[in-house]
Parts: C-alpha cells; structure tokens; sequence
C-alpha cells in the first residue's frame, strides 16, 4: 500500500530538470561571464532604453528585475514617460526592491494628480492638471538629483509644445525633467522648464534609442509597453485622448524598434493608461517576457562583443 | 421507537462491512483492485481496456477518484496525451476536491506550457493541501520557468519539509538558490543531495557551478573530476574545458578538448576550446579551421556555430 502512494505520488511530482551541459549552453555560459567581466573597451557600451506607456510602464520594473538577475552588464540608460521615471530611479541608484515596491504601489495619483476632484476640475472647467507629483516621487526617493550625479548616466526625453522638437535632457536637475517626460498633453499643463514649454516625450520619442546613443551606447536593448489600441474602444473623453497618444506612440515606435538591438516586449497592450489593477499584473508580464528572451538578449550581445573580445584573447595570452 | 430506531441502524453499519454489498453490488474496492494491480505492474493498454466507461459506472467514491487517476496516468503512459486530459478535466469536474486529479491536470498542463492554467489548478490543490508536495513542486518548476527563483525557493522550502529525503528535490532548489546568488545555502541543499545520494554526478556538477559562480575556480574545476569520476557524461568534460580556458590553464584545457573530439568528433565547445589555445600559441589559421569547423553548414543557426563565424571573422 505505502509502495503505491509512493509510485501514486512520483508520478504526481514533476519530472526533475537536469542542468543543460549541451555545447551551446555551455559555451553561452562560458562567454556571457566573458562578457560580464570584460573590461570597459572590450565589449559594446550596453544601453537600456525603457519606452512610454504610463501604467504598462510599470512592467519595465519587472524587466530591469531579470536584467539584475542575470547580472546583465548596463552602462546608460535612457527613458520616455513613465520609461522615464522608472530609468531615472534605476539610474539614480535606488535598490531594486525600492524601485519594485513604488513600481507595485503605483497608482493614477501616484506620479500625477489625477484625483476624482482635479478630473471633474478638467472636464467642467478646462483647467488642465498639475504633474508636480512626479517630480516630488522622484526628489523624495533620489534626493536633489542632478543628471550627472546618477550612478549610470541617463537620458529622458520631452517635447517642446512650442517647436514641437523632442528636447534630450541629459544634465542639470533630473527631477523636472523626468516631470516633463511624463507629462500628458491635454490633461496636464505643459512644464515651463528651461526656456521650454514641455509635454510627454512619448508625443516625440516613444522608444528613445536616440536619447541612449548620445548617452555612447553601442548597443541597445530596448523595453517597450505598447499599446494594442485596436483591442479597446474609448468611451470618455480621457480614454479617446490617451487612445490618441497611444496610436501617435505606436506608429512612432515601428521605425525606432528597428534601431533597437534588442527587443523585450511584455504583452501589457491590453492593459489601459490608468489601469492601476492590472499594475501587478502588468510587473509580473514584464518579469516573464524578459525571462522567456534573456537567454536570446545575452546571445546578441554576446555576439556583438566577439570581434571586440577576441582582441583581449589573442593580447592578454600574448602576455602570458 | 427512537431507540428501536437506533439499535436497528446500529445494527445495520455493524453488519455493513461483511453483508451489505450483498444489498447494493459489490463494494467497489474489490472491483478496482485488480486493475490497480494492472497499473502497478506497468500494463497501461490492459488498464484502459479495463477502465470502460461501463465498469466506472459500478464504482463509487475513492475507487471512482482513482480509476480517473488510473485511466488518466495509463493514457498518459500511451502518449494519449488528449485523452489524458480529458479523463482528468471530467475528473476534476466530479471530484473539486481531489487534490491527486487536481496536481495530475496541472501536471500535464504545465507539460504542454499552459502554465497560466496549470497554476490555477495547484493553487486549487494547496488551498485543500498547503503542503501538497506534488503541487508545490509544481509551482516551483512554474515560477523557475517565468522567472521567478524567489518565489520557486519558497515552494521548494515547503515541499522539503514534508518530503526532505528527495535528493532530487534539493538539488533543483540549490538551483534556484544559484540562481539568486545565495551561494551558501546552495551549497548546503547540495549538500543534504550528496548525503542522500553519495556522488550524484548530477549534484556535483551542481556544485561546480555554485563554487564557479562564487570565484572558487579550482574547486569548481575538482568537483568536475568528481562528477567525471563517477559518471557524468561529456558535458561535465565540456564544462572543465570551457572552466579551464577561463582560468588560463590552457594545456590543460586543450587536452579536455581532445578527449571530448574523440568521443564526440565535431563538438562545438571543444572545437571553440581548441581554437582559442590555437589562436593565444599565435596560430591564427588553425583556429580559424577549428571555428569552421564548429560553425558547420552555412545555415547552422546554432549559438555555438554562430559564436564561431563571429570569432573567424574577427581573426581574418
């Protein structure tokens, strides 16, 4: 009887994983640790390029989690939007588990006063809202940041209403400017901010490759939270602007996917703007979209780092 | 009368046991016996001959529960994976609380990637069974997948407190161990592997891997020559070749290499091996022959033979 709960019970149980001592994964190993430990020079400077996507955006947190879980070697990063606020507080240095835990909590009135009141203020008396709420998380959490105190270098993007030019910051006082990426035209008030008169970047620069290649990085992995705006039908006046924004988003991010050398891309598409329910959700599809390509992320820039390692092989067993 | 009652029923779940199939059928227990002892002795086709949708019918309670399990595993056992989950979705249906049926449904779930279903069902089977070991293990081997060795370690850590003398079980949680970096107690869980099943090749190239992760080159490489020692395949050999190149030892590892070219002519890591010695003794065109060689045909997608024309281009 005890024999066959025994055999009942194994078979229950899921068949154990032995570890992969194939050529391939072995010699993926062998070089990614290569590649982690490689000298600055010896490997392409790594860019992380976090796109727009208010809300969805909170699945770059679940993103930057496998990325750090790997050890994932990332030199500059770069940020629109809510890609913005996530970068700047992964840049400034936060530990992760603060960056995961604001990630979690966050809400439609975390980063933006968007309370019941200021939304009827909105609709009733056109008076468009404040984004100062942004710029207070990110001073509370980094302190009066300025762009080149970050512990990597990094880039946000906004956009000028006036000229309609997508502004690069990269120094001065990281706070604002991270308030200035995300800022929503139509629902907050444009930021006057160095001589600019400045709206949500992701209008400009939906996944800023761009912003991260003045930062000098050679290669880019890239995180983008589209929206599938075909998977939802507006049915107030803010769904239809943010459904606009999204579509302006999408068609933005056809070309700059293309100048991306990698993509990870969590299916949050059907999860809307302000839909902070689905905020645990979302984290968890970025953890899982990033652990199904992670091994292909490391492949790539394994590869990419060959012609520029193997200068250090031949020189270093010169040496020898 | 209600004592009458009483004594007349006491009667009655007295004779129960002995006489009372006589009154409704036999008692099912009997009947499923026998092909139990089909399913134990590994005769699947006997047993789902046996399982006919007319003999389940007579039976009841814990005997049908487990004629599904039966009928389920032996299809299962058949490659008749459809029809597996099938018996186990009706299963499921009749018996929600049957925490076997439940884990068996998920397992198979989870075999064919509907992870997202396959969890529903085991979190099904834990809130009936927090400890249910089947189900823990389940979602361990889940989250591991998604990406989440935090979450996998927690299972683990409750599942080998009902059922600690599983090596097999230690050694998969001193892999997500390693996979968070806690090098030590990674250690530690191999090490209850190794006491229960002294020199598992499997765990001792485990252990390399944990004593590599934590900078303990050499020990990594020596418990390699462990693993090689009793039984580990050409892929620990693999590894102590690449582990070899790393720590600058290359003699070493070039003879790795051709003890693995003997035995597996064509490998890819060892012909990598070979070609970076080649290339560090300043012969370039025969690494560039070996890197050829790894690379294989023009269309060979592979990471190593991709590795391998990046490398040769980069020589020439």
């Amino acid at each position: 009887m005890i024999r066959r709960l025994l055999l009942l019970l194994a078979l229950a149980v899921p068949a154990a994983a032995a570890s992969d001592l194939s050529a391939d994964a072995l010699l993926r190993d062998h070089l990614w640790r290569e590649v982690r430990l490689a000298e600055p020079g010896f490997r392409p400077k790594v860019g992380l390029v976090l796109s727009a996507g208010s809300l969805r955006g909170v699945a770059h947190a679940g993103v930057i989690k496998v990325l750090e879980d790997v050890g994932f070697p990332i030199d500059v990063v770069a940020g629109t939007s809510m890609g913005a606020v996530m970068g700047s507080l992964y840049a400034g240095g936060l530990p992760f588990d603060r960056i995961w835990s604001l990630a979690s909590a966050a809400h439609v009135g975390s980063g933006n006063d968007l309370s019941g009141r200021r939304l009827i203020s909105l609709l009733l008396f056109d008076q468009l809202l404040s984004s100062e709420n942004t710029e207070k998380l990110v001073g509370r959490e980094l302190g009066a940041m300025r762009f080149d105190q970050t512990r990597k270098p990094f880039a946000c993007v906004a956009m000028d209403a006036y000229t309609g030019e997508a502004i690069i910051f990269r120094d001065g006082d990281l706070a604002p400017a991270v308030r200035a990426s995300m800022n929503l035209p139509g629902i907050f008030r444009p930021l006057e901010y160095r001589h600019r008169y400045l709206v949500d970047g992701g209008v400009v620069d939906f996944i800023p490759v761009d912003a991260a290649r003045l930062l000098g990085a050679e290669w880019i992995l890239a995180s983008v939270t589209e929206n599938d705006f075909t998977a939802s039908r507006p049915k107030s006046v803010l769904e239809s602007l943010t459904q606009v924004i999204d579509i302006r988003g999408s068609y933005l991010s056809r070309d700059q996917r293309k100048q991306a050398d990698f993509l990870i891309e969590p299916p949050v598409g059907d999860i809307g703007m302000f839909d902070d329910k689905r905020v645990p959700e979302a984290m968890e599809k970025g953890v899982v979209a990033a652990s199904k390509r992670i091994k292909d992320a490391e492949e790539s820039l394994i590869l990419a780092s060959i012609p520029l390692l193997s200068a250090s092989w031949t020189s270093a067993q010169a040496s020898r | 009368m209600r004592r009458a009652c009483a004594a007349a029923l006491l009667l009655l779940l007295t004779a129960a046991p002995a006489r009372a199939w006589r009154l409704w059928g036999e008692p099912s227990d009997k009947k499923i016996r026998p092909v139990q002892a089909l399913h134990d002795a590994n005769k699947a086709a006997e047993v789902v001959a046996a399982l006919t949708p007319q003999f389940m019918q007579t039976l009841r309670g814990t005997d049908l529960r487990q004629a599904y399990v039966l009928l389920g595993e032996d299809l299962f056992r058949l490659g008749r994976i459809d029809q597996a989950l099938g018996v186990y979705q009706l299963g499921v249906q009749l018996f929600p609380k049957n925490v076997d049926l439940l884990t068996r449904q998920a397992g198979l779930l989870h075999a064919g990637s509907l992870d997202e279903q396959a969890k529903v069902l085991y979190r099904k089977a834990l809130d009936l069974e927090p400890k249910h070991f089947g189900a823990r293990l389940g979602l361990a081997e889940i989250d591991k997948a998604l990406g989440f060795p935090d979450r996998a370690a927690a299972h683990y850590e409750v599942a080998l407190e009902t059922m600690e003398e599983r090596p097999d079980v230690w050694r998969d949680y001193a892999e997500v161990l390693l996979a968070q970096r806690q090098f030590k107690t990674a250690e530690l869980a191999l090490a209850r592997t190794l006491a229960l099943k002294t020199n598992d090749p499997d765990a001792l190239v485990l252990l390399a891997f944990v004593l590599r992760a934590r900078g303990d080159h050499a020990g990594a490489i020596a418990r390699l020559d462990g693993a090689l020692a009793h039984g580990a395949g050409v892929g620990a050999r693999r590894a102590k070749a690449l582990w070899l190149l790393e720590a600058g030892r290359l003699p070493e590892a070039e003879a790795e290499a051709a003890q693995i070219l003997a035995e597996v002519p064509g490998d890819a890591a060892a012909l990598w091996v070979r070609a970076r010695t080649r290339l560090a003794a300043g012969q370039g065109v025969k690494a560039c022959d070996d890197l050829t060689l790894a690379a294989g045909e023009p269309d060979n997608a592979r990471f190593s033979a991709r590795a391998a024309r990046a490398l040769c281009a980069g020589i020439r």
